[in-house]
């Protein structure tokens, strides 16, 4: 087999053939910076498809590793890295290395939070990013991404997905000169918060580590992200779809659910208020290494209190739980080590068996949800 | 009276009997969720923050439209028409 010459367009004959597209369009991708935030399902995905699509740059961010349970949906890994517990991160760029060496990776290993997510999305050519994609699995992680977005006129598209349903949205955010080339088109739309006003509190909803996943629809899921994702890196505003789209599989339904007039009417404090409390911190979840302990206490960001029957019964699966008036005690294994989690009921957990706060913000997310 | 059909989302049909779908009696969402609720009481804990008041990470919307945006809880409703509860999705 020839070695493809690192400058050919040829890889891309098929997709160049698309309206829109073309060599010219092509030659936009290939200048183009995406940062994909999570790199567990929809990430893995994403990062394939806009890899394959000639994208750039990619720069991927994740605080995890691989574990066995990954493989049944997360498309990038194989056996032989969970054999070398490799970062899901440096995985995926190794990988993305072999598909197409014309794509260049930025692997972050890191935890997304306040502190670093405007550095993680100023990793563009020229400054900001060119589109931010989803691959996330909490609500606070995305409604930092979403003030990201708004705050720095980044567009960024949503993608959520557990047991057979999901859900996709691309926020081309208003910005606040207003001159950003999806308003000058007419096609922004309405922020994650002027839609979702709350992130749903610790326990609400089912997680897919509680709940599990169905493969398929992550990966429908996340291609619907990277075709909105591909219509704005080639400019075309005015294909994106202006709809929350949300999907039963199982159901057999699919819903475009209307949320324009969401920005009009809302008054939504963040896009409309430019207020962006999750950037600065306000509702970070602050965890502490307990000393001496091998624990970590991450303080509860939620202001409803917990259901522990809910989240006990969930947990049964992963292992012994025992609950009582003021706090569910689980011990559950993840990534063949065992951790011995503490909820209290205003929504503050202790994490034993680990001293590193992002291990046990994984945690966390994995089996409380947030 | 009228019945309309009450999508439930999977993360509360343990909450609703298991049911994909309710056809539920009302001339208004408030009426049609409280004919819901007084079925299903654990489903109004999950829905309601309180008596007037849908927690904020879960939407409505009939026939695709927030009802937020239309006379919130009470928006009429007519036979046929379509209400989907739809709760912000975390996972990925």
């Amino acid at each position: 087999m020839d070695t493809p010459d690192p400058q050919s367009l040829d890889r891309y004959h098929r997709q160049m053939l698309l309206p829109g597209f073309g060599e010219a369009g092509q030659k936009r991708l290939a200048e183009s910076t995406v940062l994909v935030l999570g790199c567990g399902a929809l990430g893995t995905v994403a990062a394939n498809m806009l890899a394959r699509a000639g994208v750039g740059h990619l720069v991927i961010v994740d605080r995890d590793f691989i574990e066995l349970t990954n493989l049944q949906r997360q498309i990038l890994f194989d056996e032989q890295d969970v054999e070398d517990s490799l970062p899901k991160a440096e995985a995926a760029r190794r990988k993305i290395a072999r598909i197409n060496s014309q794509v260049r990776v930025t692997a972050v290993i890191e935890d997304i939070n306040h502190t670093n997510i405007e550095r993680l999305a100023a990793t563009g050519e020229h400054g900001p990013v060119d589109c931010i994609v989803d691959g996330l699995d909490n609500f606070e992680t995305r409604f930092l991404a979403n003030e990201v977005a708004v705050k720095h006129g980044i567009p960024y598209v949503y993608g959520g997905a557990v047991g057979t349903v999901g859900m996709c949205y691309a926020i081309l955010p208003h910005t606040e000169s207003g001159d950003s080339p999806w308003e000058k088109a007419g096609r922004a739309t309405p922020c994650l918060r002027c839609i979702f006003e709350q992130a749903p509190p610790p326990g609400m909803n089912p997680t897919c580590d509680t709940t599990g996943v169905l493969g398929p629809v992550v990966s429908i899921v996340a291609n619907y992200e990277v075709v909105e994702a591909l219509k704005i890196l080639l400019g075309e505003y005015e294909v994106v779809n202006p709809t929350l789209l949300s999907i039963d599989t199982w159901a057999n339904t699919t819903r475009q659910l209307k949320v324009a007039r969401a920005y009009e009417v809302g008054n939504c404090i963040c896009c409309r208020g430019r207020s962006f409390e999750w950037l600065a911190g306000q509702y970070a979840g602050g965890t502490t290494t307990l000393c001496g302990r091998d624990a970590v206490q991450l303080t509860g960001a939620g202001e409803n209190r917990l259901n522990f029957e809910h989240i006990a019964a969930r947990l049964r699966s992963h292992g012994e739980v025992k609950l009582n008036n003021f706090m569910l005690r689980a011990q559950i294994t993840d990534m063949n080590e065992p951790f011995e989690l503490t909820l209290f009921n205003d929504g503050r957990a202790i994490i034993k068996g680990t001293k590193q706060p992002a291990r046990a913000r994984g945690i966390y997310a994995k089996y409380i949800g947030a | 009276m009228s019945a309309i059909t009450v999508q439930i989302p999977t993360a509360l049909r343990p909450q609703a009997g298991d049911h994909e779908m309710l056809e539920v009696e009302g001339e208004s969402v408030r009426q049609v969720l409280d004919g819901l609720c007084q079925q299903y009481p654990d489903l109004g804990k999950r829905l309601f923050k309180n008596e007037n008041e849908v927690n904020r990470f879960i939407n409505l919307y009939l026939n695709d439209e927030d009802i937020r945006f239309l006379d919130q809880l009470e928006t009429k409703v007519k036979p046929g028409d379509e209400l989907a509860i739809v709760p912000a999705i975390a996972g990925g």
